[in-house]
């Protein structure tokens, strides 16, 4: 049930960007709600779930845009591996390891797509790429992450400890 | 080892589908999804509209009062050339009646089209259009503003929807030429760089009724920062900020005289054969609601063997 609603709610997040988002550009950018969205949810629901609601939102949303079906998936991935790192410092509260997963995932993102569509024969020029979409797109995500995490915080509380498998792991430090 | 498996599992699955994606076998699922999609994000583009002229209006409001002026003086001075452009046009009619010349553009057909759509990553400029191959669409269409200004081409069709790939995508290139009149002096305001002022097109220069105007040609490429470049212009040319940028025709794959915009800034370069500008869209790209498809326009593109 909890994927159904994920899955509901990716779409109509992917939606929201491709129509809504597009008038209220920040710094020239519109804020990714899909990735904002995946990592809130990668970070406040761990990664068991993290593992099946990421490639499945980014296939979403590639249902909506003009990349290539896949793109956005494939992009998306280094999110799960970020929030299980991040969650590796015991934390009081998610919300700075979320911020922080949302503004590397949106880096991350931005130089997997940029690679993935010149690989598909787009001429996407890479330092204004990264000048003009990628790094501001780090900036604008990582602000309106509270508009995504307080929701799906609220939808999902847990513990602020989190548990990765069987048996729980803290840093060393 | 189970996220390396579900590493290698993704990759996998993503690259196959971008694979297959790209040999087209995947244009129904998109089809479907904006089928479904497209009632919805209709209506929202409907809400954001207004949302957004009220965001914009209580941000720019100084802007606004400064640009209403500019835009007043503006009106006096086209309506004052089209008066002149109506005589001209009324001559040109007569003599291509005289001598039985064959118009350039007959009448054009236009099919509207709604945008649903904008592309969202920053990356490329695209939107979507609610019109697709079953409603005659073919990839490379021309596709224009409602004021017919051109503002790209049909870059990927479905059954029932586009994507349009804006003439600010960096995948874009035009063959385009600037109309020089010479010994005219460059009435027209020109459209300062960071200001509010919308795509409003500066005043086109009148021609001079003594001598023909001449022009110069080059190509206008999207460009991620200053939205197009008019590349490859020759270096003597005299091109001055404000002079109205058009379709050359050349290539066959664009009609000849659209709209493009205005110079906005020359770059000259001093070792270089060839000078390049920075190209004001004419149209408002962000947040266009309505285009207009030249369907009785067929791109060479789609001629060619």
């Amino acid at each position: 049930m909890k994927y159904v609603v994920a899955f509901v709610l990716a779409y109509l997040l992917a939606i929201l960007e491709v129509s809504f988002m597009s008038y209220f550009q920040v710094l020239g950018v519109t804020p990714s709600l899909v990735l904002m969205f995946v990592a809130s949810w990668a970070v406040v629901r761990g990664q068991d779930e993290a593992l099946v609601v990421v490639p499945l939102s980014g296939f979403i949303r590639d249902l909506v845009t003009s990349d290539p079906l896949g793109t956005s998936a494939l992009a998306l991935t280094p999110i799960v591996l970020l929030a299980a790192a991040v969650q590796l410092r015991s934390m009081d509260s998610d919300f700075l390891p979320t911020v922080v997963v949302v503004g590397a995932g949106s880096l991350a993102y931005g130089i997997i797509s940029i690679v993935v569509l010149t690989a598909a024969g787009q001429s996407i020029p890479w330092l204004d790429g990264m000048l003009t979409a990628v790094l501001p797109l780090v900036v604008v995500n990582a602000l309106f992450t509270p508009l995504i995490y307080l929701p799906v915080r609220w939808a999902g509380a847990r513990s602020t400890t989190r548990i990765l498998g069987p048996t729980r792991i803290t840093s060393p430090l | 080892m189970r996220v390396i498996w579900w590493l290698l599992t993704v990759v996998a699955v993503s690259t196959i589908s971008i694979v297959l994606s790209e040999q087209r076998t995947l244009d129904p699922v998109p089809n479907i999804s904006l089928t479904l999609a497209s009632p919805l994000e209709g209506g929202i583009r409907d809400i954001a509209n207004p949302l957004n002229d009220l965001f914009n209006g209580v941000i720019d409001r100084g802007d606004l009062v400064r640009e209403n002026q500019e835009l007043k003086e503006t009106i006096a001075l086209l309506e004052a050339q089209i008066a002149e452009q109506q005589d001209a046009q009324k001559r040109v009619l007569e003599l291509e009646a005289a001598l039985g010349v064959k118009q350039s553009r007959p009448d054009d057909q236009l099919l509207a089209a709604n945008v649903i759509a904008e592309e969202p990553s920053g990356l490329k400029r695209a939107i979507a259009i609610d019109r697709g191959l079953s409603d005659g669409i073919d990839e490379g269409m021309v596709v224009l503003s409602k004021s017919g200004v051109l503002v790209g081409t049909v870059s990927r069709a479905y059954q029932d929807f586009a994507w349009i790939r804006l003439i600010t995508d960096p995948d874009s290139a035009v063959n385009a030429q600037v109309n020089l009149a010479p010994g005219q002096p460059q009435s027209a305001p020109t459209a300062s760089a960071g200001s509010a002022t919308p795509a409003a097109s500066p005043a086109p220069t009148p021609a001079s009724e003594a001598s023909p105007p001449s022009s110069v040609r080059g190509v206008a490429e999207g460009d991620l920062r200053r939205d197009i470049v008019l590349d490859l212009l020759p270096s003597d040319s005299e091109i001055t900020e404000g002079t109205l940028v058009l379709t050359s025709g050349l290539g066959g794959n664009y009609p000849r005289g659209l709209l493009l915009g205005s110079v906005k800034a020359l770059e000259q370069r001093p070792q270089s054969p060839f000078t390049r500008a920075t190209v004001q869209p004419a149209a408002e790209l962000s947040g266009l609601d309505t285009v207009l498809v030249l369907i009785s326009f067929t791109p060479a593109r789609l001629t060619a063997p």
